[in-house]
């Protein structure tokens, strides 16, 4: 059983979501089956956590043959930067179905189903079964979006899975363009993600299938300028999709970047890396300013979402140690503020049935207990000392000077625009005069703060003490970065026409 | 001799099983749900042979019985599997569709098998003559199918354009023949291999006039550009099990023999890869543009036909002449029968009476009445577009592995590009079924067995299939 912990973490889910998708069930056997399950995810995660050893390498690896005339095989396993993005998915679902009690059966079997696909997606070792996963991941947000979403939900729906699919497809692309390489390099058929390490990229071929790779994680993280899907998808989209698209599956884009990319294009990434860290600079101003000007509440979370995934993405451009390091952890760090933003904007416009800011103001008065718990993620997510987003932040933002002062003083200025949206709205929605929307407005119940509850603790944890947490991100972004070998790319990237002129780029601590 | 005599028993049953049901279709006790009956018996059956030679390996050439006029080899021998499926499935969806259309006589399945016949043997020809014979007596029962229902003017435009334009088609094959016999003085394709090997191929003008002729007539049957446009009228025309099984069955038998005849000799294939190279492109991308536009899902189902003849024509510029298994082409055309027959016999319940549901929008908010129903078409759809885990994507996926590693990088980013394109056309049905209100009942379409069951098993199979893996 504990060998193949991952795939039971991957399939538990993916087979209970699509017995209940065949069978009449009611809600709440839906309801709870779901809950069950996502909370045996849970459980088997933090004993995952714990079994943990801070080591660079894969582990819990499971390795089966599926297409040996192509050397594809099921293989899985984990290292500390996808053990952090699987433990915020475990961590996190089981929320959803203590807070939305009355959804019908179809969206809690298509969260159970996007749920095992994350993890898949995040387990995976072999390119071809990531891509697999990658898209499976798609079809229950699309079914979710186009079955419960709000009023101009079928335009959204349209807009993200054309998006994403012609993201993904170039990505496949890519993913057999490395592996015809690896087959013409070492006489073998491979699409193992280690393996393709070994790979020397080069040519006009590879800068296409870098590009193919690259397109399609900018889509999903979602980089500035392929972000335009993305205020429409969430603010259209139902509180736990736009939660599960937010929280765990854009970080999966940046994983992917992190797991696929910086290691097997090594030389093209390095090449790249300015114009990337500019647009991901770029993209974290643009849609932080244009979050300040949204009049409707949901779709501020979206921009000031789009706005924080740049800066992590950062991270992972600088090509430096305390940069990517950061970035994991603020993968984290944002999957808990942003993500119980998004459900607490659920539960607002669940009880006063409006997303407009103007309509609202005074809740703080009746619903003390929101407002702080409001008030607690708003801050994590604006990087307040003491808070989880602080700690990636500040990692980045250093890693980020390291590698170009430019773009570590623009990196700087999240901080900036970030409390100008938060608390501007916060002020309005919450203090104020009390507007007759949001007159009698209820505090949370007591399920509800208890589900909170450890997340909000988590989220307070992670500021004060993040050593555990940095101890096993460590190893492994190290390994990713030697993977990048250090002379060769620095070589590579001065002497063929270096956008990153005058930069540093450094892979060892 | 008992091995190469069980080797054509798949030809044989279905043969006198033609002939059988041509004969009971006399006798007015035989119902036409007892001939489609027999006919699903006579194509299981042979299935079954054909699936007990599969798994044995020989290579038989026929010397002396046909003079090496046949060949059986793997290829054949899956291409057969995969004919005799769509034959079979064919006649099981038929079963539930002349329960709401009443033009079908019993003569209707013994020209199915009549037809599997001729494309048995074509897949099985290396000789032109042989070629041009099963290529007609494919073409002559499909004709009739396609023009069954008389009373319907579609349908009599549709059979009257198809026969024109295939008669054509057929008037190639022979001048093409003419010429190589004139050029090479044989028309088998390994005589032809030996002294196209011998004398060079562009140095003997009749060799490549035939061979031009040859191939348009090949183009023609597999509606690839530029002779695609009879392909949406001529679909449309005919009634659903029909024209799901000219999709399928057809396009697999007349693949087979195109990728028999292109490898008969490496400096023609690589003669007629620069040519295929630019046509494929343009078939995709012709197909992708007229599916685009369509209201009517059977246009946009032959459209997208177009397509999938551009990426079938992506495998056939990778084949090698040295190594040819045809492994690729037949997983790509198993996967795009299982998905497109699927549809088609989906339709072939949900159509109702005289096809009267014709439009994506008449199929708004089938999942909210028929969930399984609307499941297994959207299935359907996502393996047609390629989407994992389904049978689709691992064709797409051999495809694109063998283009590139045949060198043809561009080819493949075309491909690559055409099903982002084709997204918008599969996706728009599955929108229309799920995220619109039911416009109607759909209480005509409740009680059949035959063809909700043929979705079923086909569903099962666009999964199963895709986990078979095979070698490169």
């Amino acid at each position: 059983m504990f060998e193949h912990v991952l795939s039971v973490m991957i399939f538990l889910p993916i087979v209970a979501g699509l017995v209940l998708l065949l069978t009449p069930a009611g809600k709440g056997i839906a309801r709870l089956t779901g809950g069950v399950i996502s909370f045996a995810g849970l459980v088997l995660g933090i004993d995952i956590f714990f079994k943990f050893k801070n080591q660079g390498p894969l582990q819990f690896v499971e390795n089966i043959p599926m297409i040996p005339s192509l050397g594809i095989n099921y293989s899985l396993g984990i290292d500390g930067i996808s053990l952090f993005i699987l433990l915020a998915g475990a961590v996190l679902l089981p929320m959803v179905y203590l807070l939305f009690t009355t959804k019908s059966k179809g969206y809690y079997a298509n969260l159970l189903i996007v749920q095992g696909a994350m993890a898949g997606a995040v387990c995976a070792a072999d390119m071809i079964l990531f891509y697999v996963f990658w898209e499976v991941m798609l079809l229950p947000v699309f079914f979710m979006l186009g079955l419960w979403g709000g009023e101009s939900r079928i335009p959204a729906t349209i807009k993200i899975t054309i998006y994403t699919i012609a993201g993904s497809l170039l990505m496949l692309l890519g993913i057999i363009y490395t592996g015809v390489s690896y087959h013409a390099q070492f006489g073998e058929w491979s699409f193992n993600i280690v393996q393709m390490t070994q790979l020397q990229m080069a040519g006009p071929v590879a800068v296409l299938a870098f590009f193919g790779f690259m397109i399609a994680f900018a889509i999903k993280i979602p980089l500035f300028p392929f972000h335009t899907w993305l205020p429409d998808a969430y603010t259209e989209a139902p509180t736990a999709t736009t939660f599960v698209l937010s929280a765990i599956m854009a970080k999966i884009g940046v994983y992917a970047v992190i797991r696929l990319v910086v290691p097997i294009f090594d030389g093209e990434f390095a090449r790249y890396a300015l114009l990337l860290a500019y647009s991901g600079v770029i993209g974290m101003m643009y849609c932080g300013i244009t979050a300040i000007a949204q009049k409707d509440f949901k779709r501020m979370f979206a921009f000031s979402s789009a706005s924080h995934m740049g800066v992590i993405a950062l991270g992972v451009f600088c090509m430096n140690l305390q940069a990517l390091t950061g970035s994991v952890f603020q993968i984290v760090a944002h999957a808990t503020s942003t993500g119980v933003l998004f459900l607490f904007a659920g539960i607002l416009e669940d009880r006063v049935k409006t997303r407009k800011i103007a309509d609202l103001g005074g809740i703080a008065y009746t619903a003390p207990v929101f407002a702080l718990f409001f008030a607690i993620a708003m801050l994590a997510s604006v990087g307040l000392p003491g808070t989880s987003g602080f700690i990636g932040e500040f990692l980045i933002i250093l890693g980020a000077i390291k590698f170009n002062v430019l773009i570590g003083v623009l990196a700087g200025t999240t901080l900036i625009i970030g409390v100008c949206y938060m608390l501007w709205m916060f002020q309005r929605v919450f203090f104020e005069k009390t507007k007759p929307a949001s007159e009698g407005f209820k505090d949370l119940t007591l399920t509800e703060g208890l589900t909170f509850l450890p997340v909000i603790l988590l989220i307070i944890f992670m500021g004060l003490y993040p050593q555990p947490f940095l101890e096993k991100i460590e190893p492994a972004a190290q390994l990713h970065l030697a993977a990048a070998d250090a002379g060769k790319t620095i070589a590579l990237a001065d002497n063929t026409h270096a956008l990153v002129q005058g930069s540093t780029v450094e892979t060892q601590k | 001799m008992t091995n190469d005599f069980m080797l054509l028993m798949p030809l044989i049953i279905t043969g006198v099983g033609a002939i059988a049901l041509m004969l009971i279709a006399a006798y007015d006790k035989v119902t036409i749900e007892q001939a489609s009956m027999a006919s699903m018996g006579v194509f299981g059956l042979a299935f079954l042979v054909q699936l007990s030679n599969t798994i044995g390996t020989a290579v038989v050439p026929y010397d002396t019985v046909f003079n090496g006029m046949l060949v059986i080899s793997n290829f054949t021998k899956v291409a057969g599997l995969i004919i005799l499926a769509c034959g079979f499935f064919t006649s099981m969806s038929a079963h539930s569709y002349f329960k709401q259309n009443n033009f079908c006589t019993t003569e209707f399945y013994s020209l199915v098998a009549f037809s599997a016949c001729g494309m048995l043997l074509l897949t099985m020809s290396q000789e032109l003559i042989s070629v041009f014979i099963s290529l007609e007596i494919m073409s002559l029962a499909i004709y009739i199918l396609v023009g069954y229902d008389r009373q319907n003017k579609r349908a009599a435009e549709a059979v009257m354009k198809y026969l024109m334009l295939g008669a054509f088609a057929g008037a190639f094959l022979t001048m093409g023949t003419a010429l190589v016999y004139g050029g090479v003085g044989s028309t088998k394709f390994a005589l032809i291999g030996q002294a196209v090997a011998a004398n060079g191929f562009f140095t003997n003008p009749a060799l490549v006039c035939g061979a031009f002729f040859i191939l348009v007539a090949f183009l023609f049957k597999v509606a690839a550009f530029p002779f695609h446009a009879w392909v949406i009228d001529v679909y449309d025309g005919a009634a659903a099990p029909v024209t799901g099984y000219m999709a399928t069955g057809l396009k697999t038998a007349v693949f087979a023999v195109f990728a028999n005849f292109l490898v008969v000799d490496e400096t023609m294939r690589a003669g007629w890869v620069n040519y295929l190279f630019y046509l494929s492109i343009l078939t995709m991308f012709v197909g992708n543009l007229i599916a685009i536009g369509q209201t009517s899902l059977k246009r946009m189902l032959a459209a997208s036909g177009i397509v999938h003849t551009g990426y079938l024509l992506i495998a056939l510029v990778a084949v090698s002449s040295e190594h040819f298994s045809g492994s690729v082409i037949l997983y790509y055309l198993g996967a795009y029968s299982v998905g497109t027959l699927g549809i088609f016999a989906a339709l072939s319940y949900l159509g109702g009476a005289n096809e009267k549901r014709q439009t994506f929008d008449d199929f708004k908010g089938l999942a909210r009445v028929r969930p399984y129903s609307a499941a297994a078409i959207a299935i359907f759809l996502l393996s047609m577009a390629g989407i994992p885990p389904t049978a689709g994507f691992m064709g797409k996926l051999y495809i694109i592995t063998s283009a590139i590693s045949a060198g043809q990088v561009a080819l493949a980013v075309f491909g690559i590009i055409s099903s982002i394109l084709s997204m918008w056309y599969y996706l728009r049905l599955i929108i229309n079924m799920y995220f619109h209100e039911a416009v109607e009942g759909f209480e005509d379409t409740a009680d059949f067995k035959f063809a909700p069951a043929c979705t079923f098993i086909l569903v099962v199979c666009v999964f199963a299939i895709s986990l078979y893996p095979i070698a490169v």
